[in-house]
């Protein structure tokens, strides 16, 4: 039951998929092969007539009508011959199928042309013979019109066409010739056409079907071939693809196995998925023992709740997190800070895959840094204070208060003094570029006037211009805008200028101070005369502990450190500082605030 | 301002080599008279005897810093009235605000010229009530 059932299923379907193919068929392609096969019969077609004819005409030939004989072999000919020239015409087409249409119509005039070259026969020889003469005409007839089935049936009207001329003609001679027995034939031929027309109807039906599934299933062909070649092409991407997939799998997990830093892959609850080389060094634990179990074994107890809750804002945001420093205790009890970048893993449709923790042990690192903070600390208290003492000594013999001291006494302390001094500058400078670079500076903003502040430089600095015979003059009139800085590092900037341009600058010249407000920015500028920046020295300009020229630092004293100092000065306070060579020769160092609008 | 010359100082200062620079300094430039405390311990009873116009105190000295004297001086009637200066190593903005907030009357930072050291001294003097 089953089974037949199972049978008329796939019946069905194959039905549907024949009645599928055939309408692949083009119909184009199918009219042009029937044409085709009409014509590839055409030759027999010929051979078949002329030898009829010449029997015909051969039994035909009696004393009276030996011209009407002579004419009819004659006709016949040339409709042979007719169709000949037809044949050669279409062998010789070169657009065969889009021209099937019009070779179809000539053909059919040919067929109604043979056709009417028989009725002629029976028309006219019919009632001109005798008895037995009529005989072998009927049997010509039918025969001739049953030989032209085979040869029109891939098209039924050119069959049609063909029977009428020569059915019709012999309908009329039998209908009126005046015998019974001839008027009961003339009855049954149209009935014997109508029989023979409905075959040809029937068989050209078989050849439509026939030429369409041929032209159908060589459609599947191609469209099969195709197909193939795409599938082919496609296999052959597809490889590359895997291949190259593959290959940066390798690379990545390359990355991951040698990476100095230790990296884990972990699922959305936390356990541990894989981790590399790096990690089973650093925690001391081998991959089997971590692998499987809860990543809170590299979490000191004490921190478990606080790492949940946040494991879980992870999971919740999947928004990475970098720079989380956490304590770590590892395999043999120690426990190291390592700083982790955490990374969680999420394909296109937005499900976590996994999440990647990388490490880096910075226990050594912050080790360093306290001790960087103790030093300094140690520099800012335990060097002051006995330089304190050293300057203070000398200064007070310098000094004069005890009295005359020999002419080469005051030499060598002076040499002292300053060189103490500079001890001190080098100890300030230090400790200002770390607190700034710590972020542990903090700034005391407030609003001062521009030009007051320009004047105040001046008369801080003249002692220390007096010492190298240069003069400070502010140049124009100076901008009286007011600017939101602190006062003593901005003070302090001034005083770098300065003294700079006061140690480069020839003796006896003077070091002009500009001060411009434009667009809301201020603009301060030192003008020197100096010998200009070295072109090799520009780009470390600001850099630290940079001098042009070290022997300067031993003759005009000065600790590399000031410029690095200023820059970051002034870039806190929203500023920026630069140099330029100043028209005429020297150098112009100037440094930009933004200025209050108020007035 | 007040009224008469500031002329007679107390320092209290655990540093030998700065106690001389500072006596030097204030006696020969200053032309000042002043009493040098080595033990904080001893500087309360040091300042009832002397009787300065005005204190030093050093910021950072064994047994007792110079924030803790200045409280106790506060406590006391006989020295809370003395206008106190300190002499610091620190020089970061949050000491200074602390400085202030006790009431100090000024501060110097270390190193100090010791040629200036009587005018700024003379400074603070002058800026008192």
């Amino acid at each position: 039951m089953t089974n037949l059932a199972n049978g008329s299923a796939e019946l069905g379907a194959a039905a549907g998929i024949t009645a599928d193919i055939r309408d692949r068929a083009d119909p184009r392609l199918v009219l042009a092969d029937r044409v085709e096969q009409l014509y590839s019969q055409l030759p027999l077609g010929m051979v078949a007539t002329l030898a009829i004819g010449v029997i015909a005409a051969v039994e035909l030939r009696e004393g009276r009508f030996i011209e009407l004989v002579l004419f009819w072999g004659t006709l016949l000919v040339v409709v042979v011959a007719l169709h000949a020239v037809l044949y050669q015409g279409y062998r010789r087409e070169p657009h065969k199928i889009d021209q099937a249409a019009q070779w179809l119509r000539w053909l059919g005039i040919g067929a109604f042309a043979a056709g009417a070259t028989w009725g002629f026969a029976a028309a006219v020889f019919f009632p001109s013979h005798a008895d037995e003469r009529q005989v072998f005409l009927a049997f010509l007839l039918s025969g001739v019109i049953s030989g032209g089935i085979p040869m029109y049936a891939a098209s039924w009207p050119v069959f049609a066409a063909y029977a009428a001329a020569i059915a019709l003609p012999f309908t009329y001679v039998l209908a009126t010739f005046g015998n019974r027995l001839f008027a009961e034939i003339a009855l049954l031929i149209p009935l014997f056409y109508g029989a023979t027309v409905a075959i040809a109807y029937r068989l050209n039906g078989v050849f439509l079907e026939g030429y369409r599934l041929r032209r159908a299933y060589g459609r599947l062909t191609e469209d099969y071939r195709v197909l193939n070649q795409r599938l082919e092409r496609q296999l052959v991407e597809l490889e590359e693809a895997r291949r190259q997939v593959e290959a940066s799998g390798r690379k990545l997990a390359l990355f991951a196995e040698r990476a100095p830093i230790a990296v884990l892959e972990l699922d959305g609850s936390g356990t541990v998925q894989e981790i590399n080389h790096a990690a089973e060094i650093l925690f001391g634990y081998a991959s089997s023992e971590l692998i499987g179990g809860p990543v809170t074994r590299l979490v000191l107890p004490k921190f478990h709740a606080e790492f949940e809750s946040q494991w879980q804002r992870l999971v919740a945001t999947r928004e990475p997190i970098a720079g989380l420093k956490v304590k770590n205790p590892r395999r043999d009890g120690l426990t190291i800070v390592c700083d982790w970048t955490v990374t969680p893993l999420v394909n296109p449709e937005g499900t976590l895959i996994s999440v990647i923790a990388q490490g880096r042990d910075i226990t050594a690192q912050l080790e360093a840094e306290r001790l960087k903070k103790e030093f300094t600390s140690t520099l800012s208290h335990e060097l002051r204070t006995p330089l304190t003492s050293i300057i203070g000594s000398l200064q007070l013999i310098n000094a004069g208060v005890l009295g005359e001291v020999p002419k080469d006494v005051t030499e060598l302390t002076d040499v002292a003094e300053r060189n103490g001094q500079r001890l001190l500058d080098l100890i300030n400078d230090i400790l200002d570029i770390e607190k700034i670079e710590s972020g542990k500076l903090t700034l005391a903003p407030e609003v001062i006037r521009v030009d007051e502040l320009v004047r105040e430089a001046v008369v801080l600095n003249k002692g220390f211009g007096d010492r190298f015979k240069v003069r400070f003059e502010p140049r124009g009139a100076l901008s009286e805008a007011r600017v939101n800085a602190d006062r003593k590092r901005l003070l302090q900037v001034m005083t770098n200028l300065l003294s700079n341009a006061a140690k480069f600058s020839p003796e006896g010249d003077v070091v002009e101070i500009s001060a411009e407000s434009r667009d809301g920015s201020l603009r301060i500028g030192v003008h020197d005369r100096g010998p200009g920046i070295p072109e090799g020295f520009r780009s470390r300009m600001f850099g630290r502990f940079n001098q042009a020229d070290s022997t300067t630092s031993r003759q005009k004293g000065g600790t590399g450190l000031g410029l690095a100092i200023c820059k970051r000065l002034i870039e806190m306070m929203q500023g920026h500082i630069g140099f330029e060579d100043r028209p005429g020769g020297g150098t112009t160092f100037w440094f930009e605030l933004p200025c209050l609008n108020d007035r | 301002m007040p009224e008469r010359p500031l002329v007679r100082i107390c320092y209290v200062e655990d540093d030998e080599d700065i106690q001389r620079i500072v006596r030097m300094s204030l006696e020969r430039i200053g032309k000042m008279t002043v009493e040098i405390v080595t033990d904080p311990m001893r500087a309360i009873e040091a300042m009832g005897a002397f009787k300065p116009d005005l204190v030093m105190l050093d910021w950072m000295m064994p047994g007792m810093d110079g924030p803790t004297l200045y409280r106790k001086m506060k406590e006391l009637p006989a020295t809370q009235a003395l206008p106190v200066v300190f002499i610091t190593a620190k020089a970061a903005q949050r000491d200074l605000d602390e400085l202030k907030a006790l009431g100090a009357a000024g501060a110097i930072s270390k190193p100090f010229s010791p040629k200036d050291l009587p005018e700024q001294l003379r400074a603070i003097w002058k800026k008192l009530p």
